[in-house]
């Protein structure tokens, strides 16, 4: 298999737009494509994320769609659709394009618009990456999935609400050096723990906000890439599934698709949790944040919510956690997600994130997670 | 080319009934949720239908307090996850259960729901609380 890179990353704004998500790729995709300086006339095939285009839009068919408004229209896409992992699927698809030997130069993209519909809306809309006939009539929501799940963890391993609330307020920091973030304002515990339950014990600040925005990446076989400055190398990239009842789900204080997919990339790239120096990972609510930590291997199970607390995944401290701001601070628009902690990935390991910057950093982890757990998507990356 | 024994149709039918069911595995044992095609454990298809007994124990739970829109005249609402005394777990939403006295560990029993004209899973006090 060929060795691939990343060799331009682009990602718009994230928060209210009144453009269309097309548009905010496409936004996201010229600048990718200056950053790799590249001629959109080298991009062989465009892999695109986007959820509920066909809800809040009413489109569907949003990968011709995304690359009709780039200006790129005859190259191959494919959408897909993982709920909130879909442009880190995409992304993983376009590296074994080019590791197979298919294509040389891929685009992989996402973008999302759900602030032109009511919260009702988008919240009921959400729930739809839940099971149809047993979870949606009862009324679950997405808040309601990882609210059972910081239940259990907290029965479990006596996780507290303030630790969890220690993740919002570290995010919301990170998020404050990030021009591109959301919300660009520090907060205190004590909002967090003031703010309303939404399902309990997860309220307001526990909860990512929705978010419109774009994201892209322009990756390359390493005979394009070594022509380009700074490639980031892909070392592992790994998808794992789990079952999408609740009920199914053995232990509802684990996730075992992060457990699957992050033991699958070590394996693909030779490293361990150790060797890791700065992770973006699916921080859409504050538990999971601290479920991902312990199912990444960087904590041990159930010690997550204490090494949050103690400011271990801080920026300066010993494995930095989100320093772009997380889904928590910079936003999360679903289907660029995945894309735009890529992005946030290779810039820290060019050493071009400035106040945010993780010091010296040569190694990073991406964890995108899908709707109710049964999707993960964890990757590698490194430099030369 | 067979169907699951129990569709998902079927199994809201029998929940309506006021049964819940199960499929147990003839080969190894395995109980599930219906629909399944083949045994997640042993992957032949020898499923039988199997009645619960409706009884169990909240292993996690939440109140949903912004609810979709179906829902909303609904909320505040408790949803828990279900272990039942057979071995599985299902999702359910609480009814005549004070929001307050809802807990990991409580005994529950099943309790047939009718939300917006569709059957679905509810569970009440246990008869034995």
């Amino acid at each position: 298999m060929r060795r691939v890179a990343v060799i331009g990353v682009g990602v718009t704004k994230f928060g209210l737009h009144d453009r269309t998500s097309a548009e905010l790729f496409a936004e996201a995709a010229q600048d990718a494509l200056t950053d790799a300086a590249i001629p959109a006339t080298a991009i062989q095939a465009l892999y695109y994320g986007n959820v509920v285009g066909g809800e809040t839009e009413h489109q569907l068919h949003t990968g011709p769609q995304a690359a009709s408004v780039l200006g790129i229209p005859s190259v191959p896409t494919t959408r897909f659709e993982t709920a909130c992992a879909s442009s880190h699927a995409a992304f993983r698809h376009a590296v074994m394009e080019i590791a197979a030997g298919v294509s040389d130069v891929v685009l992989v993209g996402g973008a999302e618009r759900v602030l032109n519909v009511s919260t009702a809306e988008s919240t009921e809309y959400f729930a739809y990456a839940s099971d149809a006939v047993w979870e949606q009539p009862l009324g679950l929501t997405f808040p309601g999935v990882f609210a059972l799940i910081a239940r259990a963890h907290m029965e479990k391993y006596g996780t507290t609400e303030a630790q969890m609330a220690a993740v919002a307020v570290k995010n919301h920091r990170h998020g404050a050096l990030n021009p591109k973030a959301q919300f660009q304002k520090q907060i205190t515990i004590d909002q967090v723990l003031r703010s309303a339950y939404v399902a309990d014990p997860l309220k307001l600040f526990d909860c990512c906000p929705f978010s419109d925005g774009g994201a892209a990446l322009v990756l390359a076989s390493e005979e394009v890439a070594r022509r380009h400055r700074k490639p980031v190398w892909v070392l592992g990239s790994a998808a794992a599934s789990d079952w999408m009842l609740l009920g199914d789900k053995r232990d509802l204080s684990r996730v075992p698709a992060t457990e699957r997919a992050a033991a699958a990339a070590y394996r693909q790239s030779g490293l361990g949790p150790r060797d890791v120096d700065v992770v973006e990972l699916h921080d859409c609510f504050t538990i999971a944040e601290i479920v991902a930590t312990e199912g990444l291997g960087l904590f041990e199970p159930g010690a997550g919510g204490r090494a949050a607390e103690a400011g271990r995944t801080s920026l300066g401290g010993e494995i930095p956690v989100n320093p772009s701001g997380g889904l928590k601070a910079k936003g999360h628009p679903i289907g660029a997600t995945g894309a735009a902690q890529i992005a946030e990935i290779v810039t820290q390991i060019r050493g071009e994130a400035g106040p945010r910057q993780v010091d010296g950093a040569k190694t990073g982890l991406t964890h995108t997670l899908g709707g109710n757990t049964a999707t993960v998507l964890v990757s590698l990356f490194g430099r030369d | 080319m067979t169907e699951s024994p129990i569709t998902a149709r079927a199994f809201f039918e029998r929940v309506r009934a006021g049964q819940l069911t199960a499929l147990k595995c003839g080969s190894c044992g395995e109980l599930a949720i219906p629909p399944r095609q083949l045994c997640p454990a042993c992957h032949t298809q020898a499923w039988q239908p199997l009645d619960l007994r409706g009884e169990g124990t909240i292993a996690s739970f939440t109140i949903i307090r912004v609810a979709p829109r179906a829902h909303a005249g609904d909320a505040p609402y408790a949803l828990a996850v279900v272990k039942l005394r057979e071995g599985v777990s299902i999702l359910g939403r609480l009814v005549d259960i004070p929001l307050d006295k809802v807990g990991v560990g409580l005994p529950v029993r099943f309790r047939p729901l009718v939300i917006g004209n569709q059957a679905t899973v509810g569970f009440g006090p246990s008869s034995a609380a």
